[in-house]
């Protein structure tokens, strides 16, 4: 058995990433980052124009209309990263968990990047990128803007589109004020509380006499911010994404989204341990027992995501409902269907078998290459959330002919999950940079370190 | 007094906590006994590793049992449901694109198999059930429930010889060493 960590090993001051190491880095994370976010503004926001769809400029509003839903794609993968971070550090709290407290503050420093995403969802409050993606309220407006004299509800009953009676029947909820205000909610609230419980952590860090109250304080604070977390995350979910279509529902999505962020973001969280341990952090307190526990974790939400998504086809394809197989339609049409069913193969039969011996979770060379692949199905499972819709609603709204796919919209797909992600990166390594690596004044420090499972 | 010989079991020596047992377990560990066991109140993290109890192979039984399982999901819901007597619902078609509708049954026959295979993979690796066993004889023993601990060397081990695996027993702190004779009839 190895050498029993002591509180000898633990540094008084705890260890911190030196902001030199990864400057670079972050230096060119926060260039293609922020310069990509203000270009893709500037682009969001002058190019488009509002669409009138009498007289259609076909070929420069498609690429806008497409790079709208590329921008979507791209900052809601990153959000289900962020997202993730955040229940994994309440669930480590809520749940007093010592395995972890060595790999708690990475699970902090992944969830508080979610506020800070705020800024790239900036274009989604643009009338210009609304109009395409979120069809529902191009419907709204032109229906008020229509019957001015009449409320909302009865100027949708009275629209000359029948579909906007389903709507009308939905108003309450899909309301651009309500919209709006939920939008904000969201970036404020659980921002909040992520801030709040690690502050906390990072507290104790340097509090003189440490002991086990702001340990405490986090855990009694994680409990409603987990109730916060699960609202978030399922009307984040539906505003964001099960919107794209005002006609489609499920009551699994907010699951499904869940147990992809739950996935991805400790597949990022396995990364981030190994880098470090290979840069020299965090030898004494990490061991190969937490990558055998963060990959069980992997393997589980591996599980948990087949079964919800599964389930989610299951119920559908069943019960054969016209406003909730249309989901499934457009994603089992054309080639499309090759991208249905690699999920079911490649998002969950390969990593399910490659996860199943206990000494694969322990290699860590195996466990960058698979986590870097379970980060890149996700990505496809995010695309195949988002991207099918694209070329019906940006088909519609430009010259109503819609087409599944439109010609050369993969490079805006690349170009804006590379500033997204870039934008992450350079925050995830702020959030690194600003505090120690691990709570070194956490009473159970020692007991994580010697982790046996 | 009875004058019937009597099988001896092996030696059972008493430890008083659990960082003693555990020293203790590394070096019978390290003297390479192959049969003998460590008791004690409750579970000690780590004590596998000391005693140098190599993996299961329980884990390549639950995989053989879950794929087992599938595999008979696959054949009975294809058989019957494609080939013998499709059942046509909702219109849709019987072949193998309504896999879909077969997949609980495929789950739920791939968790029972493996389920199976797990507990009675498990007694038949433990040797259990079983009535009786030959420690039960140690009157001491009973306190394993409580707060004693004990290290077990049974006589059939290759490497038992009375005099010398008492005094191993001794010199890594064992107190009250017995020799435990099998009373079963």
């Amino acid at each position: 058995m190895a050498h029993q960590v002591t509180s000898k090993d633990i540094p008084t001051k705890g260890e911190h990433l030196e902001k030199s190491k990864v400057a670079k880095l972050q230096f060119l994370a926060g260039i293609i980052g922020g310069g990509g976010l203000i270009l893709s503004i500037i682009y969001l926001w002058f190019f488009g124009g509002v669409e009138n769809p009498e007289t259609p400029e076909h070929e420069s509003s498609k690429a806008h209309g497409s790079y709208a839903f590329s921008w979507l794609f791209a900052v809601f993968f990153v959000l289900t990263i962020a997202l993730g971070g955040c229940f994994w550090t309440f669930l480590h709290n809520l749940s007093n968990s010592g395995w972890g407290t060595s790999v708690r503050r990475m699970m902090e420093n992944l969830g508080f990047v979610f506020p800070f995403l705020f800024i790239f969802c900036i274009p989604f409050l643009f009338p210009q990128v609304q109009q395409y993606l979120w069809e529902w309220m191009t419907s709204y407006n032109a229906a008020v803007d229509a019957h001015p004299e009449m409320s909302d509800k009865e100027a949708l009953f009275h629209s000359s589109n029948t579909h906007d009676h389903l709507l009308a029947a939905k108003v309450f909820y899909l309301h651009p004020g309500f919209w709006l205000a939920r939008f904000f909610t969201y970036f404020i609230g659980l921002g909040f509380f992520i801030w709040l419980v690690r502050k906390f952590s990072i507290a104790q860090d340097t509090d003189n006499n440490p002991g086990t109250k702001n340990l405490f304080a986090a855990r009694k604070h994680s409990s409603w911010s987990m109730i916060v977390f699960g609202v978030t995350l399922t009307f984040l979910a539906l505003d964001l994404v099960m919107a794209l279509d005002f006609s489609w529902f499920s009551t699994m999505f907010g699951v499904y989204i869940f147990a992809g962020s739950a996935l991805n973001s400790m597949a990022v969280l396995i990364l981030t341990g190994i880098f470090l341990q290979r840069a020299g952090y965090l030898k004494n307190v990490v061991t190969q027992e937490h990558y055998h526990i963060m990959g069980k974790l992997c393997f589980a939400f591996t599980v948990f995501w087949a079964y919800v998504s599964f389930s989610q086809f299951f119920l559908i394809w069943y019960a054969n409902i016209t406003e909730e197989t249309r989901y499934f339609l457009l994603r089992n049409t054309e080639n499309w269907n090759l991208v249905s069913l690699s999920l079911v193969f490649m998002h969950f039969a390969l990593p399910f078998l490659a996860l199943l011996r206990s000494d694969v979770k322990k290699n860590q060379k195996f466990m960058i290459g698979l986590c870097c692949y379970i980060l890149f199905m996700h990505a496809v499972d995010v695309y195949h959330m988002i991207i099918p819709e694209r070329g019906p609603s940006v088909g519609l709204v430009v010259d109503h002919a819609p087409k599944l796919w439109l010609g050369g919209s993969w490079v805006g797909d690349i170009i804006a999950l590379v500033i997204a992600v870039s934008g992450f990166l350079f925050f995830y390594l702020r959030n690194l940079t600003s505090a120690a690596l691990y709570p070194h004044r956490d009473p159970r420090i020692l007991e994580s370190a010697n982790l046996h499972n | 007094m009875s004058t019937k010989v009597r099988r001896v079991y092996g030696y059972l020596a008493e430890f008083k906590n659990a960082s003693q047992l555990y020293k203790a377990a590394e070096k019978v560990r390290d003297a390479g006994f192959k049969k003998w066991d460590c008791y004690s109140p409750y579970p000690i993290h780590g004590l596998d590793d000391a005693m140098g109890i190599k993996r299961s192979i329980l884990p390549y039984f639950v995989f053989i049992g879950g794929l087992t399982g599938f595999l008979t999901a696959i054949t009975l819901a294809y058989t019957t449901q494609v080939g013998l007597y499709p059942t046509v619902v909702q219109g849709k078609p019987a072949n193998i694109f309504t896999t879909a509708a077969f997949f609980p049954v495929m789950f739920e026959l791939t968790i029972l198999f493996s389920g199976f295979t797990v507990l009675f993979g498990l007694l038949a690796l433990m040797g259990l059930p079983r009535w009786n066993h030959p420690i039960f004889a140690s009157k001491q023993f009973s306190r394993v429930t409580d707060d004693k601990f004990f290290i077990a060397i049974e006589a059939r081990d290759a490497k038992f010889s009375a005099e010398a695996t008492k005094s191993l027993l001794d010199e890594i702190g064992g107190d009250n060493i017995e020799l435990v004779e099998d009373d079963s009839e």
